[in-house]
Protein backbone atom coordinates (compact mmCIF):
# COMPACT_ATOMS: atom_id res chain seq x y z
CA UNK A 1 0.00 0.00 0.00
CA UNK A 2 1.23 3.47 -0.78
CA UNK A 3 1.38 5.80 2.20
CA UNK A 4 2.24 9.33 1.11
CA UNK A 5 -0.53 11.25 -0.58
CA UNK A 6 1.66 12.73 -3.29
CA UNK A 7 3.01 9.28 -4.13
CA UNK A 8 -0.54 8.05 -4.47
CA UNK A 9 -1.43 10.86 -6.88
CA UNK A 10 1.60 10.12 -9.05
CA UNK A 11 0.82 6.43 -8.91
CA UNK A 12 -2.77 6.86 -10.02
CA UNK A 13 -1.70 9.28 -12.75
CA UNK A 14 0.64 6.62 -14.14
CA UNK A 15 -1.97 3.94 -13.75
CA UNK A 16 -4.57 5.98 -15.65
CA UNK A 17 -2.03 6.71 -18.37
CA UNK A 18 -1.32 2.99 -18.81
CA UNK A 19 -4.96 2.02 -18.82
CA UNK A 20 -5.75 4.67 -21.43
CA UNK A 21 -2.77 3.60 -23.53
CA UNK A 22 -3.76 -0.05 -23.47
CA UNK A 23 -7.49 0.48 -23.69
CA UNK A 24 -7.60 3.25 -26.29
CA UNK A 25 -7.46 1.18 -29.51
CA UNK A 26 -10.29 -0.93 -28.17
CA UNK A 27 -12.30 2.16 -27.24
CA UNK A 28 -11.69 3.66 -30.68
CA UNK A 29 -12.91 0.51 -32.39
CA UNK A 30 -16.07 0.47 -30.29
CA UNK A 31 -16.75 4.19 -30.72
CA UNK A 32 -16.37 4.12 -34.51
CA UNK A 33 -18.55 1.08 -34.92
CA UNK A 34 -21.49 3.30 -33.88
CA UNK A 35 -20.64 6.33 -36.03
CA UNK A 36 -22.23 7.27 -39.32
CA UNK A 37 -19.61 7.60 -42.06
CA UNK A 38 -19.52 11.42 -41.93
CA UNK A 39 -18.51 11.37 -38.25
CA UNK A 40 -15.78 8.82 -38.96
CA UNK A 41 -14.29 11.24 -41.50
CA UNK A 42 -14.65 14.17 -39.09
CA UNK A 43 -12.74 12.30 -36.34
CA UNK A 44 -15.23 12.74 -33.50
CA UNK A 45 -14.29 11.19 -30.13
CA UNK A 46 -17.75 9.78 -29.55
CA UNK A 47 -20.62 9.21 -31.96
CA UNK A 48 -23.00 12.17 -31.86
CA UNK A 49 -25.77 10.31 -33.60
CA UNK A 50 -25.12 6.69 -32.60
CA UNK A 51 -26.31 4.23 -35.20
CA UNK A 52 -26.59 0.47 -35.60
CA UNK A 53 -26.26 0.84 -39.37
CA UNK A 54 -22.63 -0.37 -39.36
CA UNK A 55 -23.68 -3.57 -37.61
CA UNK A 56 -26.44 -4.17 -40.15
CA UNK A 57 -23.93 -3.52 -42.95
CA UNK A 58 -21.38 -5.85 -41.32
CA UNK A 59 -23.85 -8.72 -41.63
CA UNK A 60 -25.14 -7.81 -45.10
CA UNK A 61 -21.86 -6.97 -46.88
CA UNK A 62 -20.34 -10.33 -45.95
CA UNK A 63 -21.90 -13.51 -44.54
CA UNK A 64 -20.64 -12.65 -41.05
CA UNK A 65 -23.09 -14.99 -39.39
CA UNK A 66 -21.72 -18.00 -41.25
CA UNK A 67 -18.14 -16.86 -40.49
CA UNK A 68 -19.10 -16.92 -36.80
CA UNK A 69 -20.69 -20.36 -37.05
CA UNK A 70 -17.65 -21.74 -38.89
CA UNK A 71 -15.27 -20.40 -36.27
CA UNK A 72 -17.45 -21.71 -33.49
CA UNK A 73 -17.57 -25.21 -34.98
CA UNK A 74 -13.86 -25.31 -35.82
CA UNK A 75 -12.55 -23.81 -32.57
CA UNK A 76 -15.08 -25.77 -30.51
CA UNK A 77 -14.30 -29.21 -31.91
CA UNK A 78 -10.55 -28.54 -32.06
CA UNK A 79 -10.68 -27.61 -28.36
CA UNK A 80 -12.73 -30.65 -27.35
CA UNK A 81 -10.47 -33.08 -29.18
CA UNK A 82 -7.33 -31.40 -27.86
CA UNK A 83 -8.67 -31.60 -24.29
CA UNK A 84 -9.54 -35.28 -24.69
CA UNK A 85 -6.14 -36.33 -26.06
CA UNK A 86 -4.29 -33.67 -24.06
CA UNK A 87 -5.63 -34.76 -20.67
CA UNK A 88 -4.83 -38.39 -21.46
CA UNK A 89 -1.27 -37.46 -22.37
CA UNK A 90 -0.86 -35.14 -19.41
CA UNK A 91 -2.09 -37.92 -17.12
CA UNK A 92 0.38 -40.37 -18.65
CA UNK A 93 3.24 -37.92 -18.14
CA UNK A 94 2.28 -36.87 -14.63
CA UNK A 95 0.94 -40.10 -13.20
CA UNK A 96 2.46 -43.15 -14.85
CA UNK A 97 6.04 -44.37 -15.05
CA UNK A 98 6.18 -44.65 -18.84
CA UNK A 99 9.58 -44.23 -20.43
CA UNK A 100 10.57 -41.32 -22.64
CA UNK A 101 8.74 -38.55 -20.78
CA UNK A 102 11.57 -36.09 -21.31
CA UNK A 103 11.81 -36.57 -25.10
CA UNK A 104 8.02 -36.38 -25.25
CA UNK A 105 7.91 -33.07 -23.40
CA UNK A 106 10.71 -31.75 -25.58
CA UNK A 107 8.77 -32.81 -28.69
CA UNK A 108 5.67 -31.03 -27.42
CA UNK A 109 7.64 -27.87 -26.72
CA UNK A 110 9.30 -27.95 -30.14
CA UNK A 111 6.00 -28.43 -31.94
CA UNK A 112 4.34 -25.60 -30.04
CA UNK A 113 7.18 -23.32 -31.14
CA UNK A 114 7.30 -24.65 -34.70
CA UNK A 115 6.90 -21.97 -37.37
CA UNK A 116 3.65 -22.88 -39.19
CA UNK A 117 5.34 -22.10 -42.48
CA UNK A 118 7.53 -25.20 -42.09
CA UNK A 119 4.58 -27.58 -42.08
CA UNK A 120 1.97 -25.72 -44.09
CA UNK A 121 2.70 -27.04 -47.56
CA UNK A 122 2.84 -30.77 -46.66
CA UNK A 123 -0.27 -30.35 -44.50
CA UNK A 124 -2.00 -28.66 -47.41
CA UNK A 125 -1.18 -31.69 -49.57
CA UNK A 126 -2.30 -34.15 -46.89
CA UNK A 127 -5.62 -32.35 -46.55
CA UNK A 128 -6.04 -32.21 -50.32
CA UNK A 129 -5.43 -35.97 -50.52
CA UNK A 130 -8.04 -36.51 -47.81
CA UNK A 131 -10.47 -34.09 -49.52
CA UNK A 132 -10.47 -31.94 -46.39
CA UNK A 133 -9.68 -28.60 -48.02
CA UNK A 134 -12.53 -26.10 -47.82
CA UNK A 135 -14.19 -28.05 -45.02
CA UNK A 136 -14.57 -27.77 -41.27
CA UNK A 137 -12.77 -31.08 -40.76
CA UNK A 138 -9.39 -30.02 -42.12
CA UNK A 139 -9.16 -26.92 -39.99
CA UNK A 140 -10.42 -28.78 -36.92
CA UNK A 141 -7.54 -31.23 -37.32
CA UNK A 142 -4.89 -28.55 -37.83
CA UNK A 143 -6.10 -26.40 -34.94
CA UNK A 144 -6.24 -29.51 -32.78
CA UNK A 145 -2.49 -29.97 -33.29
CA UNK A 146 -1.63 -26.57 -31.80
CA UNK A 147 -4.34 -26.77 -29.12
CA UNK A 148 -3.01 -30.19 -28.18
CA UNK A 149 0.53 -28.99 -27.46
CA UNK A 150 -0.93 -26.16 -25.39
CA UNK A 151 -3.23 -28.57 -23.50
CA UNK A 152 -0.51 -31.05 -22.57
CA UNK A 153 1.83 -28.27 -21.54
CA UNK A 154 -0.72 -26.54 -19.31
CA UNK A 155 -2.49 -29.65 -17.98
CA UNK A 156 0.53 -31.64 -16.80
CA UNK A 157 1.06 -29.38 -13.73
CA UNK A 158 -2.63 -29.77 -12.81
CA UNK A 159 -2.34 -33.57 -12.88
CA UNK A 160 0.89 -33.36 -10.90
CA UNK A 161 -0.84 -31.42 -8.15
CA UNK A 162 -3.37 -34.15 -7.33
CA UNK A 163 -2.20 -36.09 -4.23
CA UNK A 164 -1.09 -39.64 -5.15
CA UNK A 165 -2.76 -41.08 -2.04
CA UNK A 166 -6.20 -40.63 -3.59
CA UNK A 167 -5.39 -42.89 -6.48
CA UNK A 168 -3.45 -45.38 -4.35
CA UNK A 169 -6.29 -45.93 -1.90
CA UNK A 170 -8.78 -46.33 -4.74
CA UNK A 171 -6.66 -48.96 -6.43
CA UNK A 172 -6.34 -50.84 -3.12
CA UNK A 173 -10.14 -50.85 -3.06
CA UNK A 174 -9.99 -52.63 -6.42
CA UNK A 175 -10.48 -49.80 -8.89
CA UNK A 176 -8.73 -50.27 -12.26
CA UNK A 177 -6.32 -47.57 -13.44
CA UNK A 178 -8.87 -46.46 -16.01
CA UNK A 179 -11.57 -46.15 -13.32
CA UNK A 180 -9.17 -44.11 -11.21
CA UNK A 181 -8.59 -41.81 -14.17
CA UNK A 182 -12.27 -41.25 -14.97
CA UNK A 183 -13.82 -41.23 -11.49
CA UNK A 184 -11.09 -39.81 -9.25
CA UNK A 185 -8.53 -37.78 -11.17
CA UNK A 186 -10.69 -36.16 -13.85
CA UNK A 187 -13.27 -34.64 -11.46
CA UNK A 188 -10.44 -33.08 -9.45
CA UNK A 189 -8.67 -31.56 -12.45
CA UNK A 190 -11.91 -30.55 -14.21
CA UNK A 191 -11.56 -26.84 -13.33
CA UNK A 192 -8.03 -26.87 -14.75
CA UNK A 193 -9.22 -28.62 -17.90
CA UNK A 194 -11.90 -25.96 -18.26
CA UNK A 195 -9.37 -23.12 -17.98
CA UNK A 196 -7.04 -24.74 -20.50
CA UNK A 197 -10.05 -25.23 -22.76
CA UNK A 198 -10.65 -21.48 -22.72
CA UNK A 199 -7.04 -20.77 -23.65
CA UNK A 200 -7.18 -23.35 -26.46
CA UNK A 201 -10.48 -22.00 -27.76
CA UNK A 202 -9.16 -18.43 -27.91
CA UNK A 203 -6.07 -19.63 -29.76
CA UNK A 204 -8.13 -21.58 -32.33
CA UNK A 205 -10.68 -18.76 -32.73
CA UNK A 206 -7.86 -16.33 -33.51
CA UNK A 207 -5.92 -18.58 -35.91
CA UNK A 208 -5.42 -16.96 -39.30
CA UNK A 209 -2.69 -18.50 -41.44
CA UNK A 210 -4.05 -22.04 -41.86
CA UNK A 211 -7.63 -20.77 -42.08
CA UNK A 212 -6.55 -18.60 -45.01
CA UNK A 213 -4.51 -21.20 -46.87
CA UNK A 214 -6.69 -24.26 -46.38
CA UNK A 215 -10.17 -22.80 -46.87
CA UNK A 216 -9.91 -20.19 -49.62
CA UNK A 217 -13.32 -20.91 -51.16
CA UNK A 218 -15.77 -22.24 -48.60
CA UNK A 219 -16.00 -22.39 -44.78
CA UNK A 220 -14.27 -19.10 -44.05
CA UNK A 221 -13.56 -18.29 -40.41
CA UNK A 222 -14.03 -14.90 -38.75
CA UNK A 223 -10.36 -13.94 -39.05
CA UNK A 224 -10.29 -14.70 -42.78
CA UNK A 225 -13.73 -13.17 -43.31
CA UNK A 226 -12.69 -9.87 -41.75
CA UNK A 227 -10.10 -9.34 -44.48
CA UNK A 228 -12.85 -9.65 -47.13
CA UNK A 229 -14.46 -6.35 -46.15
CA UNK A 230 -11.49 -4.66 -47.80
CA UNK A 231 -12.16 -4.50 -51.53
CA UNK A 232 -10.56 -2.56 -54.41
CA UNK A 233 -8.49 -0.33 -52.15
CA UNK A 234 -11.61 0.78 -50.35
CA UNK A 235 -12.19 -0.09 -46.72
CA UNK A 236 -15.65 0.51 -45.24
CA UNK A 237 -14.29 1.36 -41.78
CA UNK A 238 -17.63 1.60 -40.00
CA UNK A 239 -18.85 -1.89 -40.97
CA UNK A 240 -15.33 -3.29 -40.55
CA UNK A 241 -15.08 -1.96 -36.99
CA UNK A 242 -18.60 -3.26 -36.27
CA UNK A 243 -17.69 -6.70 -37.63
CA UNK A 244 -14.52 -6.80 -35.56
CA UNK A 245 -16.50 -5.86 -32.43
CA UNK A 246 -18.88 -8.76 -33.16
CA UNK A 247 -15.92 -11.11 -33.58
CA UNK A 248 -14.33 -10.18 -30.27
CA UNK A 249 -17.51 -9.95 -28.17
CA UNK A 250 -17.41 -13.67 -27.26
CA UNK A 251 -13.74 -13.32 -26.31
CA UNK A 252 -14.27 -10.20 -24.21
CA UNK A 253 -17.23 -11.88 -22.47
CA UNK A 254 -15.12 -14.92 -21.65
CA UNK A 255 -12.28 -12.73 -20.42
CA UNK A 256 -14.58 -10.69 -18.19
CA UNK A 257 -16.32 -13.62 -16.55
CA UNK A 258 -13.31 -15.89 -16.25
CA UNK A 259 -10.59 -13.30 -15.70
CA UNK A 260 -9.29 -14.96 -12.54
CA UNK A 261 -9.08 -18.43 -14.07
CA UNK A 262 -7.44 -17.20 -17.27
CA UNK A 263 -4.80 -15.20 -15.45
CA UNK A 264 -4.21 -18.13 -13.12
CA UNK A 265 -3.92 -20.45 -16.11
CA UNK A 266 -1.44 -18.26 -17.94
CA UNK A 267 0.62 -17.75 -14.82
CA UNK A 268 0.69 -21.36 -13.66
CA UNK A 269 1.40 -23.14 -16.91
CA UNK A 270 2.82 -20.40 -19.10
CA UNK A 271 6.34 -21.20 -18.12
CA UNK A 272 7.97 -24.12 -16.51
CA UNK A 273 9.46 -23.07 -13.23
CA UNK B 1 -4.13 -53.51 -17.57
CA UNK B 2 -1.42 -51.93 -15.46
CA UNK B 3 -1.12 -48.23 -15.05
CA UNK B 4 2.05 -48.19 -17.11
CA UNK B 5 0.33 -49.94 -20.01
CA UNK B 6 -2.51 -47.46 -19.78
CA UNK B 7 0.06 -44.66 -19.90
CA UNK B 8 1.42 -45.92 -23.20
CA UNK B 9 -2.11 -46.32 -24.53
CA UNK B 10 -2.97 -42.79 -23.44
CA UNK B 11 -0.10 -41.13 -25.29
CA UNK B 12 -0.71 -43.07 -28.52
CA UNK B 13 -3.29 -40.72 -30.10
CA UNK B 14 -1.11 -37.70 -29.34
CA UNK B 15 1.97 -39.38 -30.80
CA UNK B 16 0.07 -40.33 -33.97
CA UNK B 17 -1.17 -36.75 -34.38
CA UNK B 18 2.34 -35.37 -33.86
CA UNK B 19 3.84 -37.86 -36.30
CA UNK B 20 1.35 -37.15 -39.06
CA UNK B 21 0.89 -33.38 -38.64
CA UNK B 22 4.28 -32.20 -37.38
CA UNK B 23 7.17 -34.64 -37.76
CA UNK B 24 6.29 -35.89 -41.24
CA UNK B 25 5.57 -32.38 -42.64
CA UNK B 26 8.85 -31.02 -41.28
CA UNK B 27 10.85 -33.86 -42.86
CA UNK B 28 8.89 -33.53 -46.10
CA UNK B 29 9.62 -29.79 -46.28
CA UNK B 30 13.33 -30.34 -45.66
CA UNK B 31 13.34 -33.06 -48.32
CA UNK B 32 11.53 -30.94 -50.91
CA UNK B 33 14.03 -28.13 -50.46
CA UNK B 34 16.50 -30.22 -52.50
CA UNK B 35 14.13 -30.52 -55.45
CA UNK B 36 13.02 -28.36 -58.33
CA UNK B 37 9.27 -28.54 -57.86
CA UNK B 38 6.90 -26.00 -59.35
CA UNK B 39 3.16 -26.07 -59.62
CA UNK B 40 3.35 -24.98 -63.27
CA UNK B 41 5.18 -28.22 -64.14
CA UNK B 42 2.62 -30.48 -62.45
CA UNK B 43 3.87 -33.19 -60.11
CA UNK B 44 7.28 -33.43 -61.78
CA UNK B 45 10.15 -33.13 -59.29
CA UNK B 46 13.83 -33.24 -60.07
CA UNK B 47 16.66 -33.48 -57.55
CA UNK B 48 18.90 -30.44 -57.71
CA UNK B 49 20.94 -30.73 -54.51
CA UNK B 50 21.67 -27.42 -52.83
CA UNK B 51 20.66 -25.26 -55.82
CA UNK B 52 17.64 -23.77 -54.03
CA UNK B 53 19.92 -22.70 -51.20
CA UNK B 54 22.47 -21.15 -53.59
CA UNK B 55 19.63 -19.24 -55.20
CA UNK B 56 18.27 -18.21 -51.82
CA UNK B 57 21.55 -16.84 -50.52
CA UNK B 58 22.03 -14.80 -53.68
CA UNK B 59 18.52 -13.29 -53.69
CA UNK B 60 18.29 -9.72 -52.34
CA UNK B 61 14.62 -10.21 -51.48
CA UNK B 62 15.58 -13.02 -49.08
CA UNK B 63 18.07 -10.79 -47.29
CA UNK B 64 15.56 -7.94 -47.18
CA UNK B 65 12.92 -10.14 -45.58
CA UNK B 66 15.46 -11.64 -43.17
CA UNK B 67 16.68 -8.17 -42.19
CA UNK B 68 13.13 -6.96 -41.61
CA UNK B 69 12.25 -10.06 -39.56
CA UNK B 70 15.33 -9.68 -37.35
CA UNK B 71 14.75 -5.96 -36.87
CA UNK B 72 11.10 -6.53 -36.02
CA UNK B 73 11.98 -9.32 -33.59
CA UNK B 74 14.61 -7.34 -31.73
CA UNK B 75 12.51 -4.18 -31.45
CA UNK B 76 9.38 -5.94 -30.28
CA UNK B 77 10.92 -8.41 -27.85
CA UNK B 78 13.15 -5.94 -26.03
CA UNK B 79 10.36 -3.39 -25.63
CA UNK B 80 7.82 -6.02 -24.65
CA UNK B 81 10.01 -7.49 -21.95
CA UNK B 82 10.78 -4.00 -20.59
CA UNK B 83 7.14 -2.97 -20.52
CA UNK B 84 6.17 -6.38 -19.16
CA UNK B 85 8.46 -5.82 -16.17
CA UNK B 86 6.91 -2.40 -15.57
CA UNK B 87 3.27 -3.51 -15.91
CA UNK B 88 3.86 -6.52 -13.69
CA UNK B 89 5.17 -4.23 -10.95
CA UNK B 90 1.95 -2.22 -11.22
CA UNK B 91 -0.26 -5.25 -11.20
CA UNK B 92 1.47 -6.68 -8.15
CA UNK B 93 0.72 -3.66 -5.98
CA UNK B 94 -2.26 -3.40 -3.71
CA UNK B 95 -4.74 -0.71 -4.65
CA UNK B 96 -8.28 0.00 -5.73
CA UNK B 97 -8.90 -0.80 -9.37
CA UNK B 98 -6.32 -3.55 -9.57
CA UNK B 99 -8.72 -6.05 -11.07
CA UNK B 100 -9.80 -3.46 -13.63
CA UNK B 101 -6.18 -3.10 -14.76
CA UNK B 102 -5.90 -6.87 -15.06
CA UNK B 103 -9.04 -6.94 -17.20
CA UNK B 104 -7.80 -4.17 -19.50
CA UNK B 105 -4.49 -5.95 -19.85
CA UNK B 106 -6.19 -9.15 -21.04
CA UNK B 107 -8.10 -7.50 -23.88
CA UNK B 108 -5.20 -7.00 -26.33
CA UNK B 109 -4.04 -10.53 -25.58
CA UNK B 110 -7.46 -12.07 -26.24
CA UNK B 111 -8.43 -10.39 -29.49
CA UNK B 112 -7.29 -11.82 -32.83
CA UNK B 113 -4.12 -10.35 -34.32
CA UNK B 114 -5.96 -9.57 -37.54
CA UNK B 115 -8.44 -7.42 -35.57
CA UNK B 116 -5.75 -5.50 -33.74
CA UNK B 117 -4.02 -5.00 -37.10
CA UNK B 118 -7.12 -3.41 -38.62
CA UNK B 119 -7.68 -1.20 -35.57
CA UNK B 120 -4.15 0.14 -35.84
CA UNK B 121 -4.50 0.58 -39.58
CA UNK B 122 -7.60 2.67 -38.95
CA UNK B 123 -5.88 4.72 -36.25
CA UNK B 124 -2.94 5.63 -38.51
CA UNK B 125 -5.08 6.34 -41.59
CA UNK B 126 -3.71 9.30 -43.58
CA UNK B 127 -7.06 11.11 -43.90
CA UNK B 128 -9.06 10.42 -40.75
CA UNK B 129 -6.65 8.55 -38.46
CA UNK B 130 -6.91 9.54 -34.82
CA UNK B 131 -3.15 9.27 -34.29
CA UNK B 132 -2.50 11.84 -37.00
CA UNK B 133 -5.18 14.01 -35.42
CA UNK B 134 -3.65 13.75 -31.93
CA UNK B 135 -0.07 14.24 -33.13
CA UNK B 136 -1.11 17.25 -35.20
CA UNK B 137 -3.02 18.91 -32.38
CA UNK B 138 -0.10 18.59 -29.93
CA UNK B 139 2.30 19.78 -32.61
CA UNK B 140 4.43 16.68 -33.20
CA UNK B 141 3.60 16.75 -36.90
CA UNK B 142 2.53 19.63 -39.17
CA UNK B 143 0.08 17.72 -41.31
CA UNK B 144 -1.35 14.23 -41.57
CA UNK B 145 1.30 11.77 -42.70
CA UNK B 146 0.74 8.48 -44.56
CA UNK B 147 2.35 6.24 -41.93
CA UNK B 148 2.01 3.03 -43.90
CA UNK B 149 3.42 4.42 -47.16
CA UNK B 150 6.98 4.87 -45.91
CA UNK B 151 9.17 1.92 -44.88
CA UNK B 152 10.41 3.42 -41.59
CA UNK B 153 7.05 4.61 -40.28
CA UNK B 154 5.29 1.47 -41.53
CA UNK B 155 7.77 -0.62 -39.55
CA UNK B 156 7.23 1.58 -36.51
CA UNK B 157 3.47 1.05 -36.69
CA UNK B 158 3.89 -2.72 -37.04
CA UNK B 159 6.24 -2.84 -34.07
CA UNK B 160 3.91 -0.67 -31.96
CA UNK B 161 0.87 -2.81 -32.80
CA UNK B 162 2.73 -5.96 -31.81
CA UNK B 163 4.00 -4.41 -28.59
CA UNK B 164 0.47 -3.31 -27.73
CA UNK B 165 -0.81 -6.82 -28.24
CA UNK B 166 1.90 -8.82 -26.48
CA UNK B 167 3.35 -6.77 -23.59
CA UNK B 168 0.31 -7.56 -21.42
CA UNK B 169 0.92 -11.28 -21.80
CA UNK B 170 4.57 -10.92 -20.81
CA UNK B 171 3.53 -8.88 -17.80
CA UNK B 172 1.34 -11.76 -16.60
CA UNK B 173 4.29 -14.12 -16.84
CA UNK B 174 6.47 -11.69 -14.91
CA UNK B 175 3.67 -11.26 -12.38
CA UNK B 176 3.75 -15.01 -11.76
CA UNK B 177 7.46 -14.65 -11.00
CA UNK B 178 6.91 -11.67 -8.71
CA UNK B 179 4.32 -13.55 -6.68
CA UNK B 180 6.78 -16.35 -6.07
CA UNK B 181 9.20 -14.04 -4.30
CA UNK B 182 8.96 -14.48 -0.56
CA UNK B 183 7.48 -11.49 1.22
CA UNK B 184 9.66 -12.27 4.23
CA UNK B 185 12.79 -11.83 2.12
CA UNK B 186 11.70 -8.36 1.03
CA UNK B 187 10.71 -7.37 4.55
CA UNK B 188 14.06 -8.51 5.91
CA UNK B 189 15.83 -6.41 3.30
CA UNK B 190 13.77 -3.37 4.10
CA UNK B 191 14.47 -3.78 7.84
CA UNK B 192 18.15 -3.93 6.93
CA UNK B 193 17.67 -0.48 5.41
CA UNK B 194 17.48 -1.28 1.70
CA UNK B 195 15.39 1.24 -0.22
CA UNK B 196 12.91 0.36 -2.96
CA UNK B 197 15.45 0.62 -5.78
CA UNK B 198 18.05 -1.45 -3.92
CA UNK B 199 15.42 -4.04 -3.07
CA UNK B 200 14.41 -4.19 -6.73
CA UNK B 201 17.89 -4.76 -8.07
CA UNK B 202 19.24 -6.98 -5.30
CA UNK B 203 16.25 -9.25 -4.72
CA UNK B 204 13.38 -8.85 -7.16
CA UNK B 205 15.22 -8.61 -10.45
CA UNK B 206 17.63 -11.53 -9.85
CA UNK B 207 14.67 -13.68 -8.83
CA UNK B 208 12.94 -12.84 -12.11
CA UNK B 209 15.88 -13.69 -14.37
CA UNK B 210 14.95 -17.34 -15.06
CA UNK B 211 11.39 -16.42 -15.99
CA UNK B 212 12.58 -13.48 -18.09
CA UNK B 213 15.09 -15.65 -19.93
CA UNK B 214 12.47 -18.21 -20.85
CA UNK B 215 9.86 -15.56 -21.73
CA UNK B 216 12.39 -13.75 -23.92
CA UNK B 217 13.33 -16.88 -25.82
CA UNK B 218 9.70 -17.87 -26.33
CA UNK B 219 8.93 -14.40 -27.60
CA UNK B 220 11.99 -14.37 -29.89
CA UNK B 221 10.72 -17.53 -31.52
CA UNK B 222 7.14 -16.29 -31.82
CA UNK B 223 8.13 -12.88 -33.08
CA UNK B 224 10.34 -14.47 -35.74
CA UNK B 225 7.21 -16.09 -37.20
CA UNK B 226 5.49 -12.70 -37.65
CA UNK B 227 2.89 -12.78 -40.38
CA UNK B 228 -0.71 -11.95 -39.48
CA UNK B 229 -0.17 -8.42 -38.20
CA UNK B 230 1.65 -7.59 -41.44
CA UNK B 231 -1.18 -8.92 -43.58
CA UNK B 232 -3.65 -6.68 -41.76
CA UNK B 233 -1.52 -3.54 -41.75
CA UNK B 234 0.83 -3.31 -44.74
CA UNK B 235 0.64 -6.60 -46.63
CA UNK B 236 4.42 -6.40 -46.88
CA UNK B 237 4.48 -2.95 -48.45
CA UNK B 238 5.54 -0.36 -49.33
CA UNK B 239 7.66 -2.09 -52.01
CA UNK B 240 8.15 -5.27 -49.93
CA UNK B 241 9.95 -3.26 -47.21
CA UNK B 242 7.89 -4.91 -44.45
CA UNK B 243 7.86 -8.39 -45.92
CA UNK B 244 8.75 -10.95 -43.25
CA UNK B 245 10.38 -14.30 -43.89
CA UNK B 246 7.07 -16.08 -43.38
CA UNK B 247 5.23 -13.77 -45.78
CA UNK B 248 7.96 -14.18 -48.42
CA UNK B 249 7.85 -17.96 -48.06
CA UNK B 250 4.07 -18.04 -48.24
CA UNK B 251 4.09 -15.97 -51.41
CA UNK B 252 6.70 -18.26 -52.93
CA UNK B 253 4.50 -21.26 -52.15
CA UNK B 254 1.03 -20.10 -52.99
CA UNK B 255 1.40 -17.10 -55.31
CA UNK B 256 4.42 -18.25 -57.33
CA UNK B 257 3.71 -21.98 -56.90
CA UNK B 258 7.41 -22.65 -56.36
CA UNK B 259 7.38 -25.42 -53.76
CA UNK B 260 11.05 -26.39 -53.97
CA UNK B 261 12.40 -22.90 -53.36
CA UNK B 262 9.67 -22.21 -50.82
CA UNK B 263 10.69 -25.33 -48.89
CA UNK B 264 14.28 -24.09 -48.79
CA UNK B 265 13.06 -20.78 -47.34
CA UNK B 266 10.94 -22.62 -44.77
CA UNK B 267 13.90 -24.82 -43.85
CA UNK B 268 16.03 -21.75 -43.19
CA UNK B 269 13.29 -20.35 -40.92
CA UNK B 270 13.06 -23.71 -39.21
CA UNK B 271 16.77 -24.04 -38.56
CA UNK B 272 17.07 -20.55 -37.13
CA UNK B 273 14.19 -21.41 -34.83
CA UNK B 274 15.76 -24.78 -34.10
CA UNK B 275 18.82 -23.09 -32.66
CA UNK B 276 16.57 -21.01 -30.39
CA UNK B 277 14.79 -24.19 -29.30
CA UNK B 278 18.06 -25.80 -28.31
CA UNK B 279 18.75 -22.81 -26.06
CA UNK B 280 15.31 -23.08 -24.50
CA UNK B 281 15.58 -26.78 -23.77
CA UNK B 282 19.14 -26.38 -22.49
CA UNK B 283 17.92 -23.60 -20.19
CA UNK B 284 15.01 -25.73 -19.04
CA UNK B 285 17.03 -28.80 -18.19
CA UNK B 286 19.49 -26.67 -16.26
CA UNK B 287 16.63 -25.59 -14.01
CA UNK B 288 15.46 -29.14 -13.31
Amino acid sequence: MIERKIDRVIFYAFLTFFIVLIGFPFFWQLSNSFKPEREIFDIKWLPEVPTWANYAAAFSRQPLFSFLMNSLIIAGFATLLALLFGSMTAYAIARTNIRGKKPLLLLILSISLLPPIVIISPIYNIMRALSLLNSHGGLIIVNMLFCLTLSVWFLTPYFNSVPTELEDSASIDGASPFQCYTTIIMPIVAPGVFTVGILAFIQAWNEYLFALVMNPIRVKTVTVGLKLYEADNYIPWGPLMAASVVIIVPLIAVVMFLQRQIIGGIMSGGLKE
Amino acid sequence: MTRKQMGYLFITPTLLIFALLAVYPVLKTIGLSFFEYRLQFGEAKSFIGFSNYYKLFSTPRFYASLRFTILFTILTVTTEVGLGLLFAQFMNMNYKGRSFLRLVVLIPWAIPTIVSGFIWRFMVNDQYGILNHIFESVGIIDSFIPWLSQPATATAVLVTADIWKTSPYISLLVLAGLQNIQRSQLEAASIDGANAVQRYFSIIFPALIPILATATLFRLIQSFKVYTIIVALTNGGPANSTESLTLYTLRTYFDAGNYGYGSALATVTFSSNGSHCTYVSAGNSKQD
